[in-house]
């Protein structure tokens, strides 16, 4: 297993390959405030291939959410600062237009399931024209065409053909969310961000989001970029994982490298955090809060809470790179 | 059973009538339908269901918020019913949303005090103040004091509520999701106060919750609640290690534990939803979904409680 992932990972740093479904390079988003400018996304890379999930986990308001609309260019008015590059097919896409980023990419090659986006459907629009209306915005399609392509989309959720005449009210909390990731799926994109996609559902309901995410990926060969801060829950999905905190990722690996042994003093913390149903463990917990985004201390961000910090992190440590292609943040693997 | 019940609760039934028209009735919301338990002193009990069970009706039953259709809740004895401030200076309420609970134009001093005003408490207040900020570990006190909720991080205002639930030193406090909304090493943070003030103070605690898997740092009992009764009622270990009821089992299957096998493969889940509490399904509520369902049995005659080792209650009729 641990081989196969090597190879992956080697890949995916794309020598003469085939270009990466995804490339990020120091990508920034910061935005103004009155309290001065807030460091939201500051210098993210990462590689996604084809049929690959990446798990992006993080604590809330370490930038993860951010950095989902950052890649899709949802941005609100008080950008400060918006730069990098952002590769599809190997294809540069920051320096396209408003209009040609619209029709060629949002939708067309990555769409998105908000957060409590099932809460937010129109409760006066029926589920099958929500989930039709990408088709006809971002793609000019006519609305019967639409209508049929909703009916194929709902069924791979497997929600019955016949709730798409219903109103959103008249569906559970599950089945909305399904409705929600047929509408990222209607256009037949090659990668979805899923941003906390099953955090206010049941354990049931949640497993079955999971489930139905997991046929999908293994069916369409989708690519998923899966935002969330639940760790137990993003190891059903994610084939590689990016830890996030105060803006930056400070750890990425595979998923079979991830879990069973985090490798920065934050990843560690954060994992000791989790509950464990099938193991008898003590839980851990952070002390001390994240630093402000606005004036992000100078070194590591996260020293002044780690356990094991020492004179060399008043520095910013670089990425590092330590066996199997894993990358880490943190001065102790240099 | 013992005499060291601090909360007995018997045979409890909370409807809503549903209204059509002005003099209409629709039915009735069966929310909590036949529950009986009781808590004793010093100990903590997880309610665990989906959303929907009536999980929080049952807690605030038994806060005495509603009144119960049928059935008893006795504290110490004494049943709840006409004047209830005796009882309320007894128990602390720590709701699901901090920031929701916390009055946004009241600093951390007004807040605590109003508790203390409204229940005549005699004593320096200004010291119990301070007392419970510490105990919650609001410190330095002075950093606290005059802040508003919204200068609070979220587990500070988390804090906040159950320095609120505890400052009238009560015997019994009633969590409903205490931790849902914040983040994993938060929660952690805010279990372990609870479960501290728990065993120091020697409180009584029902611990309202969907999450299984934060239950064993928490509590000595499990309940799982399906469509208004408690399905199954075990110490935490037992139902952990051996659960009885079909409907336990699947909700443990269906909770992951971080690992990277979880990715290679697909869950069993049982089929449908839960049942709408105005009709549940006749006899067990859980056999239209149950893989061991034993037809005209489950769905003729709702299962009594059975007790498959000594202190492992299920409502399941596998166990007759």
């Amino acid at each position: 297993m641990r081989e196969k992932a090597e190879v992956q990972s080697r890949a995916s740093v794309g020598v003469g390959a085939a270009p990466p479904l995804l490339r990020v390079e120091d990508l920034r988003l910061y935005f103004r405030t009155t309290q001065g400018v807030v460091q939201a996304v500051d210098n993210i890379s990462f590689v996604l291939e084809r049929n690959q999930a990446l798990a992006i986990l993080g604590e809330s308001g370490c930038g993860k959410t951010s950095l989902a609309r950052a890649i899709l260019r949802l941005l609100p008015r008080n950008v400060h600062t918006y730069s990098g590059r952002v590769e599809l097919d190997g294809v540069d896409v920051m320096p396209w237009s408003e209009e040609r980023f619209r029709k060629e990419v949002r939708w067309t090659k990555i769409s998105m399931v908000a957060q409590a986006a099932m809460n937010s459907l129109n409760p006066v629009l029926r589920v099958g024209d929500q989930i039709a209306e990408p088709l006809m915005i971002h793609q000019g399609m006519d609305k019967q065409s639409a209508w049929a392509r909703a009916r194929e989309a709902i069924q791979l959720v497997g929600v019955p053909v016949d709730f798409l005449q219903r109103y959103p009210f008249e569906l559970s909390g599950g089945m909305r969310q399904r409705a929600v990731i047929a509408m990222a799926l209607v256009t037949n994109p090659d990668l979805i961000i899923l941003d906390e996609p099953t955090s206010a559902l049941d354990v049931l309901t949640q497993a079955n989001i999971m489930n139905v995410l997991k046929q999908i990926k293994r069916e369409l060969h989708k690519s998923y970029i899966l935002i969330t801060h639940d760790i137990a829950t993003s190891s059903e999905l994610a084939d590689h994982v990016a830890i996030m905190y105060a803006g930056q990722i400070v750890e990425w690996g595979t998923a079979e490298q991830f879990y069973p042994n985090p490798l920065h003093p934050y990843s560690q913390k954060l994992m000791a955090s989790v509950p464990r149903l099938r193991e008898e463990r003590a839980l851990d917990f952070i002390p001390g809060r994240p630093p402000s985004l606005i004036n992000p201390p100078q070194g590591c961000r996260f020293a002044e809470r780690c356990p094991s910090k020492f004179f060399q992190c008043e520095q910013e440590p670089p990425m590092i790179e330590v066996r199997g292609g894993r990358l880490v943040k943190c001065w102790l693997y240099r | 059973m013992s005499n060291d019940a601090l909360l007995s609760v018997k045979d409890l039934h909370t409807h809503f009538e549903l209204r059509r028209g002005v003099f209409g009735r629709a039915g009735f919301v069966r929310a909590v339908d036949g529950v009986s338990f009781e808590l004793h002193r010093g100990e903590a009990i997880a309610v665990v269901g989906e959303s929907g069970c009536g999980k929080s009706t049952l807690a605030r039953t038994i806060l005495g918020l509603y009144r119960p259709t049928k059935g008893q809740v006795l504290f110490e004895g004494r049943p709840l019913d006409g004047d209830l401030r005796w009882y309320r200076r007894q128990i602390g309420y720590v709701q699901q949303d901090p920031y929701g609970a916390l009055p946004p134009f009241m600093d951390v001093h007004r807040i605590l005090m109003e508790p203390l005003v409204i229940n005549g408490f005699q004593g320096d207040r200004e010291r119990r103040i301070r007392e419970v900020l510490e105990e919650v570990k609001l410190t330095p006190v002075e950093d606290f004091l005059y802040k508003f909720p919204h200068q609070l991080s979220g587990g500070q205002q988390q804090r906040l509520v159950i320095a609120r639930a505890m400052i009238l030193r009560p015997k019994f406090l009633v969590a409903d999701e205490p931790v849902s909304m914040l983040d994993a090493s938060v929660r952690v943070e805010i279990l372990e106060l609870l479960r501290g003030l728990q065993r120091s103070h020697n409180l009584s605690v029902i611990y309202i919750t969907h999450d299984l898997s934060t239950v064993r740092y928490f509590a000595e009992r499990i309940f799982v609640m399906y469509a208004g009764k408690l399905i199954e009622k075990a110490p935490v270990q037992k139902l952990l290690q051996e659960p009885r009821h079909p409907y336990t089992q699947a909700l443990l299957a269906a909770i992951p534990d971080p690992d990277p096998a979880n990715a290679q493969t697909f869950k069993k889940i049982p089929p449908g939803e839960p049942p709408s509490l105005v009709n549940p399904p006749s006899g067990c509520r859980f056999h239209p979904r149950c893989p061991a369902f034993i037809a005209g049995l489950c769905d003729k005659e709702a299962p009594p409680e059975f007790e498959p080792s000594a202190g492992h209650f299920v409502e399941c009729w596998l166990y007759r």
